[in-house]
């Protein structure tokens, strides 16, 4: 099948090319302008934004959490959808099916899931399985479970660390390693209720700063494209904004990546002793190259808080509304679900999404910056297309900015802010930046060769939100799979992997661990290779060598 | 042969279609028993999302029941490897824990110290409700209390641990109020039931009092479900849809109504024109008392009060087939292999085919 887009705005930042032209695809591959052949199809789409497909690399769509989120509150389905009740579907805004077709009508084709503990890797899976269009990929989570902090409390040797990480890899069919305020979960179960960068993790004499640096490095030392992604420690405090600056030193100038930064940029100025310290954050992460960062934007809405930092959720659980949570914990990791409702009329609220757009558009390199909500976190992923459209126009922003309260916008220098996203560092920020973080070579860019996952919007600078929720064409490995925001079929996505060579001796002693810990075998945990009764493949990334 | 139209053996490709025929043909058909591992689970659904029909499952009044709280009130929940490793207490509560988890006792390492414990001494074990003589089976210490007293137990021990007094009296009153006092204790406690053998109200009670007994301590709930991938089909459900069993498609998307998709109310109720009844794990019947025509996929010699319609005897999870099953010994999803592999079909491979065989075209 050849196929030729013609004559669209081809925003293409990696190939630094933003202007009219063709894209050819072949099968599931880009190719260039082939010499004398006739397309099979040729899609008009000038006057249309062409880009590759969109990567989310911090999107909690699938596994044990979210599932309880999702039994927890059966009312909340409505929140996740975008606009009211636009069809009979919309009532099920939640499932694994909604999610993928969502995902794909906007022009998104890779998501990755970035919160599955070592042992519930195969539900993630199974969920991820029935995510229809988009690939997929998990991030992995350690740092809790009694076998790594007694390596490092027996002085952490540096190769065991990086085997046990790759042999964790291995185990889940992960993409990469992630952190969750590290030791916070065996400092929740030893009666703890707060857990600080500095704080030692009960019974291992390792700080959490000593936890986090060791896995950074085990990442480093096993290869795999993508840095320590790094849940830090006291999220949502009034003056976390010191845990952040702490964090980011603390990487030491070696790569990392800093988890939904908005969620730490609070100071404690103004007479509510909460102000937003995005500003002073911004600035030292654009003097912090080696360090990338999401931003978790809030937005105002219902929506349900997931996460392994179980210190943190339990803290929130007299905030919830509907006042009702699951704190859950086990072996390995802990987590708690907490549903929340961010309102435009609500002083912190205002605070908090004043912040990310802060961190957006105060951070200057757009591959420095990701674009999340933290989903569902600060707000389900279906808030996307407005968030786009708010970093792009400075006249929206002002118009919401009418609507909160101005005693927050006092605490924060958004209002000042006038910088306006362009196509091209839209572009960067979602599709170039995640595919060089997570190692996905042959995505987020149009290069001759690269895989044909393409998305293709409306340019309409009068509702650049609608343009981003219903992409006018997406291809997925070259197949149309939508339509004028409408998906057209199911086809199944892939799972991505990285699976670095290591050691077996570490599973040779992990399963002596298991066998003395637990009386199980540490095989119930796997993600088998053929994984029976799931429609998706796994697809190997390669690893930095 | 293994498939009957009937009750006269026939292909299994006739057998597929003739249930294909009859599914499609109902007003509203329904999916129940629906007693299978992930994959047929699965199948099952989306078979009846193209059919716009419901599905409800066996064992739903426990699942519900447990549900029905924890969407009320929330919940502390843990996992068995974490009693096992973590619990200087454990307190199971309500009867029958043993006969519904034989090995529990062996599971939770109830005999040894917990491994990652501050001190290491032995565990403090409880067990409220259970029947007699259950709980110096296992080692514990039997704080008898019938099944009428055992709500009231419950709610006197949360008004104890609170330090408010509460009307029970007698040796029951005072083995709570010493109860309490082992609870304030604990480092980290553990509550052990099932709500196959409680009521909300308990359930509610016990959970709310783990919330407390938080402001002080840790505290957590062991809470299991019923067995043969009960809870795996559950938790399926709520990723497929958006919610638990008793969900139905007949709007042409899911919604969930405890009531209105009950299978049995459906089907006495002549809501219900068709049944497929799916039971692979044994010999597991309908309960429905009006005689609806139905399709079962179940395991070889399973006795139905009248007899299908079309009948296709279906492998046996993990026995026959290789399965992703819910395991309550590690809390979570595993794979079961086939310990004796056939070529009997799965619940997946016969809805696969029913679905081959219906005329309506496959929706996104």
């Amino acid at each position: 099948m050849l196929i030729r887009l013609a004559g669209g705005r081809v925003v293409d930042p990696a190939n630094g090319r933003d202007g009219i032209g063709d894209v050819w695809i072949r099968d599931s591959r880009i190719i260039e302008a082939p010499v004398g052949e006739t397309p099979d199809e040729v899609f008009d789409v000038s006057g249309k934004i062409v880009m590759a497909g969109a990567i989310d690399i911090h999107s909690h769509i699938a596994g044990g959490n979210v599932n309880t989120a999702r039994l927890l509150l059966p009312e909340n389905h409505r929140a996740h959808v975008a606009r009211p009740a636009e069809t009979p579907l919309s009532t099920a805004g939640w499932s694994t099916f909604e999610t993928g077709c969502r995902y794909a009508a906007m022009g998104f084709t890779t998501v990755i899931e970035p919160a599955v503990p070592t042992h519930y890797a195969l539900h993630s899976h199974l969920e991820l399985a029935d995510v229809p269009i988009i690939d997929k990929g998990i991030l992995t989570v350690v740092g809790e479970d009694d076998f790594l902090l007694t390596l490092l409390r027996e002085g952490g040797n540096r190769s065991a660390i990086a085997d046990y990480l790759a042999s964790a890899l291995a185990q889940t069919k992960g993409l990469g390693i992630k952190s969750i305020n590290p030791g916070g979960s065996v400092a929740f179960a030893n009666n703890a209720r707060t857990f600080d960068l500095d704080d030692t993790v009960p019974f291992y004499g390792v700080t959490s700063r000593q936890l986090t640096q060791a896995l950074q490095q085990g990442v480093m030392d096993i290869g795999i494209a993508h840095p320590l992604h790094l849940h830090t420690n006291n999220l949502g405090v009034a003056g976390n904004v010191d845990t952040a600056l702490r964090t980011l030193q603390a990487a030491d100038g070696k790569p990392l990546h800093l988890a939904h930064l908005q969620f730490y940029a609070y100071g404690k100025e103004g007479k509510r002793g909460f102000s937003s310290g995005a500003a002073q954050l911004a600035d030292a992460v654009n003097k912090t190259p080696n360090v990338t960062i999401d931003v978790g934007q809030v937005m105002f809405r219902q929506t349900v808080t997931v996460s392994c930092d179980v210190v943190r959720q339990y803290g929130s659980i007299g905030m919830a509304k509907p006042r009702k949570s699951v704190i859950f914990e086990g072996e390995t990791v802990s987590a708690g679900v907490v549903p929340y409702l961010y309102k435009a009329d609500n002083y912190y609220n205002a605070v908090q999404w004043a912040a990310g757009l802060e961190l957006f558009l105060l951070i200057t390199n757009p591959g420095q910056v990701f674009f999340t909500t933290d989903h569902p976190n600060g707000a389900p992923y279906t808030t996307y297309p407005e968030l786009f459209a708010l970093i792009m126009s400075r006249d929206l922003r002002n118009k919401w900015l009418a609507d909160v309260p101005k005693e927050a916008l006092e605490q924060t220098t958004l209002p000042s802010i006038e910088r306006e996203y362009s196509f091209s560092e839209i572009a960067t920020m979602t599709r170039v930046a995640p595919a060089k973080l997570l190692g996905l070579m042959d995505r987020g860019h149009l290069t001759p060769g690269a895989l044909a996952d393409v998305a293709i919007y409306d340019d309409d600078p009068a509702d650049r939100a609608r343009a981003f929720r219903h992409a006018h064409l997406v291809f997925k490995d070259g197949d149309l799979v939508v339509r004028d925001g409408k998906v057209t079929h199911y086809r199944t996505g892939r799972a991505l992997t990285a699976q670095p060579s290591y050691d077996s001796n570490i599973d040779r002693r992990l399963a002596r661990y298991y066998d003395a810990a637990y009386g199980l075998s540490r095989d119930l945990f796997k993600v088998p290779e053929h994984t029976i009764g799931l429609d998706h493949a796994f697809e190997e990334v390669a690893c930095q060598g | 042969m293994t498939a009957y139209v009937d009750g006269a053996a026939v292909p299994l490709e006739a057998a597929a279609a003739e249930a294909a025929r009859l599914l499609e043909g109902a007003r509203l058909p329904l999916v129940a028993g629906l007693q299978t591992d992930v994959a047929g689970t699965r199948a099952a659904i989306l078979l009846a999302e193209r059919l716009r029909g419901a599905y409800d499952h066996a064992a739903s009044d426990a699942l519900l029941r447990d549900v029905g709280v924890l969407r009320q009130a929330g919940r502390m929940v843990t996992t068995a490897n974490d009693v096992r490793i973590r619990a200087d207490l454990v307190l199971l509560i309500g009867p029958r824990l043993t006969r519904l988890w034989p090995d529990l006792a062996d599971r939770l390492a109830l005999g040894a110290p917990p491994r990652l414990a501050a001190e290491q001494t032995a565990r403090k074990i409880f067990w409220l409700g259970g029947e007699p003589g259950a709980a110096a089976a296992i080692g514990a210490t039997e704080i008898a209390a019938s099944a009428e007293q055992l709500p009231q137990a419950v709610a006197a021990l949360r008004a104890a641990v609170a330090g408010r007094k509460s009307r029970l009296g007698g040796a029951l009153a005072k083995n709570i109020a010493e109860l309490a006092g082992h609870l304030h204790a604990a480092h980290f406690g553990a509550f052990v039931w099932s709500a196959e053998t409680l009521d909300a109200l308990t359930i509610e009670a016990l959970t709310g009092l783990v919330f407390d007994l938080n402001l002080k301590t840790r505290f957590t709930n062991l809470a299991f479900g019923p067995a043969q991938n009960a809870v795996g089909v559950l938790q399926t459900s709520g990723w497929m849809t958006g919610f638990p069993i008793r969900t139905g498609f007949g709007r042409g998307y899911p919604e969930h109504d405890t009531w209105r998709f009950d299978a049995n109310r459906l089907v006495d109720a002549g809501e219900a024109d068709a049944a497929l009844w799916i039971s692979a794990y044994g010999a597991s019947a309908p309960g429905w008392r009006r005689k609806v025509p139905f399709v079962a996929l179940a395991a070889p010699g399973t006795s139905f009060p009248y007899p299908p319609k079309v009948s296709i005897e279906i492998g046996a999870p993990g026995q026959d087939h290789d399965a992703i099953e819910w395991s309550r010994e590690i809390t979570t999803f595993t794979v079961t292999p086939a310990k004796a592999a056939s070529a009997a079909p799965s619940v997946a491979d016969a809805v696969g085919l029913i679905s081959e065989h219906l005329k309506g075209n496959e929706a996104c």
